[in-house]
Protein backbone atom coordinates (compact mmCIF):
# COMPACT_ATOMS: atom_id res chain seq x y z
CA UNK A 1 0.00 0.00 0.00
CA UNK A 2 2.93 2.35 0.65
CA UNK A 3 4.70 1.61 -2.59
CA UNK A 4 1.92 1.61 -4.27
CA UNK A 5 1.33 5.40 -2.59
CA UNK A 6 5.18 6.66 -3.38
CA UNK A 7 4.42 4.95 -6.73
CA UNK A 8 1.66 7.40 -7.57
CA UNK A 9 3.50 10.57 -6.12
CA UNK A 10 6.47 9.49 -8.30
CA UNK A 11 4.53 9.31 -11.35
CA UNK A 12 2.27 12.33 -10.41
CA UNK A 13 6.07 14.57 -10.00
CA UNK A 14 7.30 12.84 -12.97
CA UNK A 15 4.09 13.97 -14.91
CA UNK A 16 4.52 17.86 -13.94
CA UNK A 17 8.24 17.41 -14.19
CA UNK A 18 7.94 16.34 -18.17
CA UNK A 19 5.14 19.18 -18.49
CA UNK A 20 7.26 21.54 -17.30
CA UNK A 21 10.52 20.70 -19.62
CA UNK A 22 7.85 20.79 -22.37
CA UNK A 23 7.16 24.28 -21.72
CA UNK A 24 10.97 25.33 -21.44
CA UNK A 25 11.69 23.59 -24.55
CA UNK A 26 11.17 25.79 -27.57
CA UNK A 27 9.83 24.42 -30.63
CA UNK A 28 12.11 23.60 -33.31
CA UNK A 29 12.89 27.12 -35.76
CA UNK A 30 11.86 24.99 -39.14
CA UNK A 31 8.76 24.67 -37.74
CA UNK A 32 8.12 28.78 -37.88
CA UNK A 33 6.91 30.85 -40.62
CA UNK A 34 9.94 31.82 -42.98
CA UNK A 35 8.78 35.87 -43.11
CA UNK A 36 9.15 36.13 -38.94
CA UNK A 37 12.29 37.79 -39.21
CA UNK A 38 11.81 41.45 -39.90
CA UNK A 39 13.60 43.11 -42.77
CA UNK A 40 16.88 45.13 -41.41
CA UNK A 41 16.80 48.89 -42.26
CA UNK A 42 19.22 49.93 -44.71
CA UNK A 43 20.88 52.30 -42.28
CA UNK A 44 20.92 52.36 -38.62
CA UNK A 45 21.95 54.75 -36.09
CA UNK A 46 24.73 53.62 -34.18
CA UNK A 47 25.80 56.50 -31.97
CA UNK A 48 25.79 58.85 -29.46
CA UNK A 49 22.97 57.69 -27.35
CA UNK A 50 23.56 60.69 -24.99
CA UNK A 51 25.30 64.05 -25.11
CA UNK A 52 25.18 66.63 -22.56
CA UNK A 53 26.00 70.38 -24.40
CA UNK A 54 26.24 73.53 -22.57
CA UNK A 55 22.64 75.13 -22.43
CA UNK A 56 22.06 77.72 -25.45
CA UNK A 57 25.77 77.51 -27.03
CA UNK A 58 25.95 75.80 -30.55
CA UNK A 59 27.63 72.57 -29.85
CA UNK A 60 29.28 70.05 -32.27
CA UNK A 61 27.97 66.61 -31.93
CA UNK A 62 29.62 63.85 -34.32
CA UNK A 63 26.48 61.32 -35.22
CA UNK A 64 27.21 57.86 -36.49
CA UNK A 65 25.61 56.17 -39.23
CA UNK A 66 26.05 52.22 -40.62
CA UNK A 67 25.01 51.13 -44.05
CA UNK A 68 24.35 47.34 -44.89
CA UNK A 69 26.68 45.61 -46.64
CA UNK A 70 25.99 45.65 -50.00
CA UNK A 71 24.16 48.74 -50.34
CA UNK A 72 24.57 52.38 -50.73
CA UNK A 73 22.59 55.75 -50.30
CA UNK A 74 23.41 58.88 -52.30
CA UNK A 75 25.60 61.01 -50.21
CA UNK A 76 24.59 64.93 -49.40
CA UNK A 77 24.95 66.22 -52.92
CA UNK A 78 23.98 63.50 -55.37
CA UNK A 79 25.41 64.15 -58.92
CA UNK A 80 22.39 64.04 -60.73
CA UNK A 81 18.97 66.44 -59.64
CA UNK A 82 16.66 63.48 -59.84
CA UNK A 83 18.88 61.34 -56.92
CA UNK A 84 17.31 61.83 -53.44
CA UNK A 85 19.71 63.70 -51.09
CA UNK A 86 21.10 61.84 -47.34
CA UNK A 87 19.80 64.38 -45.22
CA UNK A 88 19.25 65.45 -41.70
CA UNK A 89 17.32 67.08 -39.56
CA UNK A 90 15.67 67.85 -36.11
CA UNK A 91 12.13 68.50 -35.64
CA UNK A 92 10.90 71.84 -34.02
CA UNK A 93 9.67 71.84 -30.73
CA UNK A 94 12.37 69.14 -29.87
CA UNK A 95 14.25 71.61 -27.03
CA UNK A 96 17.19 71.39 -29.83
CA UNK A 97 17.42 72.90 -32.98
CA UNK A 98 20.10 72.14 -35.60
CA UNK A 99 22.28 75.18 -36.58
CA UNK A 100 24.27 72.89 -39.56
CA UNK A 101 24.71 69.82 -40.45
CA UNK A 102 28.18 68.95 -41.98
CA UNK A 103 28.29 65.86 -44.24
CA UNK A 104 31.13 63.20 -45.21
CA UNK A 105 31.88 63.74 -49.23
CA UNK A 106 30.41 61.01 -51.36
CA UNK A 107 32.66 58.42 -52.88
CA UNK A 108 32.09 58.34 -56.60
CA UNK A 109 30.97 54.79 -57.55
CA UNK A 110 29.67 53.65 -61.11
CA UNK A 111 27.21 50.80 -61.53
CA UNK A 112 28.57 47.64 -63.29
CA UNK A 113 25.99 47.84 -66.22
CA UNK A 114 26.68 51.84 -66.64
CA UNK A 115 30.60 52.77 -65.86
CA UNK A 116 30.65 56.21 -67.36
CA UNK A 117 27.95 56.89 -65.47
CA UNK A 118 29.31 58.44 -61.75
CA UNK A 119 27.18 58.63 -58.56
CA UNK A 120 28.01 60.39 -55.55
CA UNK A 121 27.18 57.77 -52.71
CA UNK A 122 28.21 56.78 -48.92
CA UNK A 123 28.74 53.19 -47.87
CA UNK A 124 29.59 51.40 -44.82
CA UNK A 125 29.90 53.55 -41.66
CA UNK A 126 29.33 57.75 -42.17
CA UNK A 127 29.70 60.39 -39.60
CA UNK A 128 27.22 63.87 -40.24
CA UNK A 129 28.71 66.74 -37.90
CA UNK A 130 25.54 68.38 -36.48
CA UNK A 131 25.27 71.75 -34.84
CA UNK A 132 22.90 72.22 -32.51
CA UNK A 133 21.83 74.50 -29.89
CA UNK A 134 20.34 72.71 -26.68
CA UNK A 135 17.78 74.65 -24.26
CA UNK A 136 18.60 73.74 -20.69
CA UNK A 137 17.15 70.46 -19.65
CA UNK A 138 16.72 66.52 -21.12
CA UNK A 139 14.99 66.41 -23.69
CA UNK A 140 14.64 63.30 -25.70
CA UNK A 141 15.72 64.27 -29.24
CA UNK A 142 14.03 62.60 -32.33
CA UNK A 143 16.45 63.29 -35.21
CA UNK A 144 15.67 62.17 -38.54
CA UNK A 145 17.76 61.13 -41.52
CA UNK A 146 15.99 61.36 -45.29
CA UNK A 147 18.05 58.77 -47.59
CA UNK A 148 17.38 56.33 -50.61
CA UNK A 149 19.22 52.92 -50.73
CA UNK A 150 20.10 51.01 -53.99
CA UNK A 151 22.80 48.15 -54.19
CA UNK A 152 23.51 47.32 -57.93
CA UNK A 153 21.20 46.39 -59.56
CA UNK A 154 17.92 47.29 -57.66
CA UNK A 155 16.70 50.73 -55.69
CA UNK A 156 14.74 51.09 -52.76
CA UNK A 157 12.02 53.79 -52.22
CA UNK A 158 13.16 56.54 -49.84
CA UNK A 159 12.91 56.44 -46.13
CA UNK A 160 13.31 58.36 -43.05
CA UNK A 161 14.80 56.64 -39.89
CA UNK A 162 14.96 58.26 -36.67
CA UNK A 163 18.15 58.74 -34.19
CA UNK A 164 17.60 59.02 -30.69
CA UNK A 165 19.72 61.25 -28.30
CA UNK A 166 19.08 62.37 -25.56
CA UNK A 167 20.51 65.62 -25.29
CA UNK A 168 21.07 67.06 -21.89
CA UNK A 169 21.66 71.15 -21.54
CA UNK A 170 23.27 72.15 -18.81
CA UNK B 1 13.99 -2.41 -2.78
CA UNK B 2 11.19 -2.20 -5.30
CA UNK B 3 10.45 1.45 -3.66
CA UNK B 4 14.05 2.52 -3.74
CA UNK B 5 13.85 1.78 -7.32
CA UNK B 6 11.09 3.57 -8.55
CA UNK B 7 12.48 6.88 -6.61
CA UNK B 8 16.16 6.07 -8.52
CA UNK B 9 14.29 5.79 -12.12
CA UNK B 10 11.92 8.64 -11.13
CA UNK B 11 14.84 11.07 -9.93
CA UNK B 12 16.90 9.82 -13.66
CA UNK B 13 13.89 10.70 -15.35
CA UNK B 14 13.65 14.07 -13.72
CA UNK B 15 17.45 14.65 -14.45
CA UNK B 16 17.07 13.64 -18.26
CA UNK B 17 13.74 15.87 -18.58
CA UNK B 18 15.69 19.27 -16.82
CA UNK B 19 18.91 18.14 -19.59
CA UNK B 20 16.89 17.70 -22.30
CA UNK B 21 15.04 21.16 -21.87
CA UNK B 22 18.40 22.83 -21.06
CA UNK B 23 19.61 21.40 -24.23
CA UNK B 24 16.98 22.33 -26.27
CA UNK B 25 16.83 25.88 -25.33
CA UNK B 26 21.01 26.22 -26.08
CA UNK B 27 20.16 24.77 -29.45
CA UNK B 28 17.19 27.22 -29.81
CA UNK B 29 19.38 30.32 -28.93
CA UNK B 30 21.79 29.51 -30.98
CA UNK B 31 19.95 29.11 -33.95
CA UNK B 32 18.32 32.40 -33.01
CA UNK B 33 21.69 34.17 -32.93
CA UNK B 34 23.09 32.22 -36.00
CA UNK B 35 19.62 33.66 -37.81
CA UNK B 36 20.25 37.15 -36.75
CA UNK B 37 23.52 37.57 -37.55
CA UNK B 38 22.65 36.35 -40.78
CA UNK B 39 19.88 38.79 -41.39
CA UNK B 40 22.09 41.34 -40.18
CA UNK B 41 24.68 40.75 -43.11
CA UNK B 42 22.14 40.58 -45.70
CA UNK B 43 20.78 43.55 -48.01
CA UNK B 44 17.67 44.21 -47.87
CA UNK B 45 16.95 44.37 -51.90
CA UNK B 46 16.14 40.74 -53.13
CA UNK B 47 18.25 39.47 -56.33
CA UNK B 48 17.43 40.22 -59.64
CA UNK B 49 16.16 37.05 -61.31
CA UNK B 50 17.99 36.68 -64.12
CA UNK B 51 16.54 34.30 -66.45
CA UNK B 52 12.94 33.48 -67.49
CA UNK B 53 12.99 30.32 -65.84
CA UNK B 54 13.91 31.65 -62.64
CA UNK B 55 11.31 30.91 -59.98
CA UNK B 56 9.51 33.67 -59.02
CA UNK B 57 10.46 33.34 -55.20
CA UNK B 58 9.43 36.99 -54.21
CA UNK B 59 6.02 36.55 -55.67
CA UNK B 60 4.87 33.02 -56.66
CA UNK B 61 1.33 34.10 -55.68
CA UNK B 62 1.23 36.10 -58.86
CA UNK B 63 3.05 33.92 -61.41
CA UNK B 64 0.49 32.05 -63.52
CA UNK B 65 -2.70 33.93 -62.02
CA UNK B 66 -4.34 37.16 -63.81
CA UNK B 67 -2.10 40.48 -63.16
CA UNK B 68 -3.96 42.08 -60.75
CA UNK B 69 -6.27 45.05 -62.32
CA UNK B 70 -5.81 48.75 -61.93
CA UNK B 71 -6.98 52.06 -63.24
CA UNK B 72 -4.30 54.87 -62.94
CA UNK B 73 -4.10 58.25 -64.51
CA UNK B 74 -1.33 59.29 -66.98
CA UNK B 75 0.77 62.37 -66.62
CA UNK B 76 -2.31 64.39 -68.63
CA UNK B 77 -4.59 63.13 -66.08
CA UNK B 78 -6.32 60.06 -68.26
CA UNK B 79 -7.59 57.14 -66.43
CA UNK B 80 -5.66 54.40 -67.94
CA UNK B 81 -6.62 50.84 -67.02
CA UNK B 82 -5.26 47.30 -67.31
CA UNK B 83 -7.94 45.77 -68.72
CA UNK B 84 -8.16 47.94 -71.82
CA UNK B 85 -4.94 46.21 -72.96
CA UNK B 86 -6.49 42.44 -73.20
CA UNK B 87 -5.19 40.81 -76.40
CA UNK B 88 -2.09 42.58 -76.06
CA UNK B 89 1.59 41.44 -74.64
CA UNK B 90 2.40 43.44 -71.70
CA UNK B 91 5.29 44.32 -69.53
CA UNK B 92 4.03 46.41 -66.41
CA UNK B 93 7.17 48.39 -65.80
CA UNK B 94 7.21 50.18 -61.89
CA UNK B 95 10.02 53.20 -62.27
CA UNK B 96 11.08 55.84 -60.23
CA UNK B 97 13.18 59.33 -61.56
CA UNK B 98 15.61 58.55 -58.35
CA UNK B 99 16.13 55.22 -59.51
CA UNK B 100 19.59 54.76 -61.44
CA UNK B 101 19.15 51.18 -62.54
CA UNK B 102 15.99 52.39 -64.24
CA UNK B 103 17.73 55.08 -66.06
CA UNK B 104 19.74 51.94 -67.37
CA UNK B 105 17.03 49.89 -68.16
CA UNK B 106 13.87 52.27 -69.64
CA UNK B 107 16.39 52.58 -73.10
CA UNK B 108 16.11 48.62 -73.20
CA UNK B 109 12.46 48.61 -72.90
CA UNK B 110 11.97 51.60 -75.38
CA UNK B 111 13.97 49.16 -78.01
CA UNK B 112 11.95 46.55 -77.26
CA UNK B 113 8.57 47.83 -77.14
CA UNK B 114 9.48 49.73 -80.80
CA UNK B 115 10.68 45.69 -81.92
CA UNK B 116 7.72 44.07 -81.11
CA UNK B 117 4.58 46.61 -81.15
CA UNK B 118 3.58 45.48 -84.36
CA UNK B 119 3.64 42.04 -82.69
CA UNK B 120 0.89 43.04 -80.69
CA UNK B 121 3.26 44.19 -77.45
CA UNK B 122 2.89 47.14 -75.53
CA UNK B 123 4.97 48.43 -71.84
CA UNK B 124 3.05 49.85 -69.42
CA UNK B 125 5.10 52.51 -67.45
CA UNK B 126 4.36 53.13 -63.90
CA UNK B 127 6.11 55.80 -61.91
CA UNK B 128 7.00 54.89 -58.13
CA UNK B 129 7.52 58.40 -57.22
CA UNK B 130 5.62 59.82 -54.28
CA UNK B 131 2.49 61.76 -55.26
CA UNK B 132 1.15 64.40 -53.40
CA UNK B 133 -2.69 64.67 -54.21
CA UNK B 134 -3.08 66.98 -50.93
CA UNK B 135 -0.86 69.42 -52.73
CA UNK B 136 -1.27 71.07 -55.74
CA UNK B 137 1.80 73.06 -56.27
CA UNK B 138 3.72 69.78 -55.02
CA UNK B 139 1.91 67.63 -57.52
CA UNK B 140 2.82 69.31 -60.23
CA UNK B 141 5.95 69.91 -59.46
CA UNK B 142 5.87 65.85 -59.28
CA UNK B 143 4.29 65.57 -62.86
CA UNK B 144 6.76 67.53 -64.23
CA UNK B 145 10.00 65.77 -62.81
CA UNK B 146 8.43 62.76 -64.37
CA UNK B 147 7.72 64.15 -67.17
CA UNK B 148 10.89 65.69 -67.76
CA UNK B 149 12.31 61.78 -67.20
CA UNK B 150 9.51 60.49 -69.70
CA UNK B 151 11.06 63.22 -72.28
CA UNK B 152 14.17 62.84 -71.74
CA UNK B 153 14.05 58.61 -72.16
CA UNK B 154 11.71 59.17 -75.25
CA UNK B 155 9.36 56.63 -73.59
CA UNK B 156 6.76 56.16 -76.23
CA UNK B 157 4.51 54.24 -74.24
CA UNK B 158 2.09 54.80 -71.85
CA UNK B 159 3.28 56.30 -68.47
CA UNK B 160 0.92 55.85 -65.40
CA UNK B 161 1.52 57.46 -61.75
CA UNK B 162 0.74 56.22 -58.40
CA UNK B 163 2.55 53.32 -58.33
CA UNK B 164 2.47 53.23 -54.84
CA UNK B 165 -1.83 52.58 -54.55
CA UNK B 166 -1.47 49.31 -56.72
CA UNK B 167 1.77 48.27 -54.78
CA UNK B 168 0.13 45.70 -52.68
CA UNK B 169 -1.67 43.59 -55.02
CA UNK B 170 1.91 43.55 -56.86
CA UNK B 171 3.85 42.32 -54.03
CA UNK B 172 4.84 45.34 -52.03
CA UNK B 173 7.40 47.27 -54.45
CA UNK B 174 9.76 47.11 -52.37
CA UNK B 175 13.10 47.19 -55.20
CA UNK B 176 13.05 49.19 -58.59
CA UNK B 177 12.93 48.35 -61.53
CA UNK B 178 10.34 45.58 -60.91
CA UNK B 179 8.87 44.40 -63.95
CA UNK B 180 5.64 42.49 -64.41
CA UNK B 181 5.42 40.40 -68.33
CA UNK B 182 2.00 39.44 -69.02
CA UNK B 183 0.74 37.44 -71.66
CA UNK B 184 -2.30 38.43 -74.21
CA UNK B 185 -4.62 36.15 -72.14
CA UNK B 186 -3.77 38.89 -69.03
CA UNK B 187 -1.67 36.20 -67.44
CA UNK B 188 1.73 37.04 -65.60
CA UNK B 189 4.25 34.41 -66.52
CA UNK B 190 7.49 36.16 -65.72
CA UNK B 191 8.76 39.17 -63.89
CA UNK B 192 12.21 40.96 -63.15
CA UNK B 193 13.21 42.82 -59.88
CA UNK B 194 16.12 44.57 -60.56
CA UNK B 195 18.34 45.13 -63.54
CA UNK B 196 19.00 42.35 -65.35
CA UNK B 197 19.63 41.99 -68.97
CA UNK B 198 18.40 43.40 -72.08
CA UNK B 199 18.40 39.78 -73.47
CA UNK B 200 16.43 38.44 -70.26
CA UNK B 201 14.08 40.98 -70.96
CA UNK B 202 13.70 40.16 -74.65
CA UNK B 203 13.36 36.44 -73.58
CA UNK B 204 10.69 37.27 -71.40
CA UNK B 205 8.35 39.71 -73.76
CA UNK B 206 8.74 36.89 -76.54
CA UNK B 207 7.68 34.64 -73.59
CA UNK B 208 4.43 36.88 -73.22
CA UNK B 209 4.00 37.82 -76.75
CA UNK B 210 4.31 33.44 -77.66
CA UNK B 211 7.05 33.09 -79.85
CA UNK B 212 8.91 30.79 -77.40
CA UNK B 213 7.91 29.01 -74.76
Amino acid sequence: MIACKTGMYIAVAAALTLSFALAQAPRPLLNEPAHSAPKPAAVAYLYPEQITVPAGKPTTIALHFRIAPGLHINSHMPREIELIPTVFSIPDGSGARLDAAVYPPGADITLPLDPQTKLSVYTGDFIIQARIVASAGEHLVEARLHYQACDNNACMPPKTITAAIDVIGK
Amino acid sequence: MKRNTLVITAVLFILAAFAWAGWANWEYRKQAAERLLATSAQAELVPATGSSDSPLQFLPALLGKPAPAFTLEDLSGKKVSLASYKGKALVINFWATWCAPCKLETPWLVELRNQYAAQGFEVLGVSADDIDRGDPQKLNDEKRAIARFVQEMHMPYPVLIDADSISRPYGGLDDLPTSFFVDRDGTVIAAQVGLTSKDDTERNIKKALGIVK
